[in-house]
């Protein structure tokens, strides 16, 4: 029901060839235990896009779903939960729209300085997204509804939304996004 | 094999294939020159992690644009799907909502902030239960930075920068840190049917939720998803005022100093169950606690002459101050009237049941 396209800027596709080209290389000898405790990753990758939700409306097409010029039918992708055996469903229903960014980072990160005085405690490796300074949504919207059943199409089919949400234009989103290991089970 | 695009795809493909194979005969080599085996002692001490979260510099804002000559807008943040009891569509229109550092002038100024601590961050993981008084469960839980030893935590709100003040880990901004702490705020209005609120704008400075927690694990007995809400709510001022469309008027400012919420919803013996009904609405249900059996508990209430396991269930219900919510507010104002301070305190919240009903026609 849901379609996702990305598209990626060239850099990346060039980066990835050459990466793959890297192994037939006739110059390559093997590394040993030592060297390659040395090797560490560096750079990271820098990613620029769209990413499209059911933009023209989703693969699925019968009574209900359809496309988004089909005035009677719905479009957006469903994404239905089930809270208790036997019970209904928790939706979120007609969800479409375009995010599209540029400079989205990604890069494994040491931390041992800064942070008000928390880095040199902590002096340890984190993923660190980099969050692209804004990110232009073209009519994302999505609804939150409890429904009595899965599909639409299902018999006995019952449905409350309770509340849609619409976004569109550029939403300002910076800062870095840092990921670690933390806690026990 | 002909010269053309499809000899080149070819020849990629080829490319690949070795590629993909070199790896493929380099990588056992180094993986199993690497590989040794853990004693019965290394696997017991193996702990798996959970996952924490920092935000680094972080601001967040979207909102509504008046719309231009043409009636276009460029920013659209809006809230609808909501019926009145008249069956009117409600339409919120959120005009700016911000996540932002500390002084930003009531959102006019966006600066950065930090979110989590390094030491002390946002936390997603599965918890064992038989920790937190949920017996043997695998318990997932979302955290926000945890409270801790008052020697060492921070005044949650944001009286002093200095070590030893309070409990919230979370450090205020000072001159030398911008601290993680949020202003954060929403200026939004209210459309029903053809009627249009004034704008309604809620602030909140330097606010901080140490301690909150969402815990999710399924019930047995009810083959259904339960869970425990913990929200802690600081901020050393909360206001909220009603200005004109144009924003040129404005009211009053209601004004709440030193606001502090600390709302337990569920708890590890009465937990919060969620569903969704036979007509489709959505269902949140608080058990009653489960009655003493005839006899447990003595006429007088006494432990003496009381089963002593019932009674001490009783008295540690009744006794846990992690079951109860509290509200405080420090001064609560309208304008230049100053009302005094408001407490509410020690709710316990022994059976909640919320359903949503259908308005639509």
């Amino acid at each position: 029901m849901t379609v996702f396209r990305v598209c990626l800027r060239p850099l990346l596709m060039i980066s990835a060839l050459w990466l793959n080209g890297v192994p037939v290389s006739a110059e390559m000898a093997p590394l040993g235990d030592e060297a390659l405790a040395n090797v560490s990753g560096k750079g990271g990758i820098y990613l620029s896009g769209d990413i499209s939700i059911n933009e023209v409306g989703g693969p699925v097409q019968n009574s209900y779903f359809g496309r988004c010029d089909e005035a009677d039918k719905k479009c957006g992708a469903r994404f239905a939960y089930r809270l208790k055996e036997g019970g209904g469903w928790m939706v979120l229903d007609e969800i479409k729209g375009l995010f599209a960014f540029e400079g989205l980072t990604l890069r494994v990160k040491k931390i041992d300085t800064g942070f008000g005085g928390d880095g040199e405690l902590f002096n340890r490796d984190v993923i660190e997204i980099g969050l692209p300074d804004s990110v232009r949504f073209t009519d994302v919207q999505f609804k939150i509804a409890a429904s009595s059943t899965a599909r639409p199409t299902d018999p006995g089919f019952m449905q409350t939304d309770i509340l849609s949400v619409q976004m569109q234009g550029d939403v300002i989103m910076q800062g870095n996004l840092l990921v670690f290991p933390d806690g026990k089970p | 094999m002909r010269r053309g695009n499809g000899s080149l795809s070819s020849y990629c493909h080829l490319f690949r294939l070795a590629a993909v194979m070199s790896w493929g005969c380099l990588l056992p080599a180094l993986s199993v020159a690497e590989l040794q085996q853990l004693g019965e002692a290394e696997m017991s001490e193996i702990d798996g992690a959970g996952v924490g979260l920092v935000l680094d510099n972080f601001t967040f804002s979207h909102g509504t644009d008046r719309p231009d000559s043409a009636g276009n807008q460029s920013r659209i943040f809006k809230i609808s799907g909501i019926k009145s009891t008249d069956g009117e569509d409600v339409d919120i229109t959120v005009n700016h909502l911000y996540i932002a550092g500390a002084n930003t002038n009531y959102g006019e100024d966006l600066t950065q902030v930090n979110l989590g601590r390094l030491l002390n961050p946002w936390r997603i993981d599965v918890v064992d239960g038989n920790d937190i008084g949920i017996a043997n469960k695998a318990v997932l839980e979302f955290a926000a930075p945890s409270k801790i030893a008052s020697t060492e935590g921070f005044d949650c709100m944001g009286g002093s920068a200095l070590a030893g003040s309070g409990t919230c880990s979370s450090r205020p901004a000072s001159d030398d840190w911008v601290g993680e702490r949020t202003d954060i705020g929403m200026q939004m209005n209210v459309t029903v049917g053809d009627d249009r609120s004034a704008n309604l704008n809620i602030h909140a400075k330097s606010a901080v939720i140490d301690g909150s927690y969402l815990r999710l694990w399924g019930d047995d007995q009810r083959q259904q998803m339960a869970g425990q809400f913990k929200l802690n709510f600081y901020s050393p001022e909360l206001s909220i005022n009603a200005c004109a469309q144009d924003g040129l008027v404005c009211g009053s400012r209601i004004t709440m100093s030193d606001f502090a919420l600390e709302l337990a919803i569920g708890n590890s013996l009465q937990p919060v169950f969620f569903d969704v009904d036979g007509t489709g609405n959505f269902v949140l249900e608080v058990d009653a606690i489960r009655a003493p059996g005839a006899g447990q508990i003595a006429a007088n209430g006494m432990r003496a002459g009381s089963n002593g396991q019932a009674w001490a269930f009783y008295e540690d219900y009744y006794g846990n101050p992690e079951f109860r919510s509290n509200l405080s507010i420090g001064n609560f104002s309208v304008g230049d009237r100053d009302f005094g301070a408001a407490r509410v305190q020690g709710m316990l919240i022994q059976h909640l049941k919320i359903q949503t009903k259908d308005l639509a026609p």
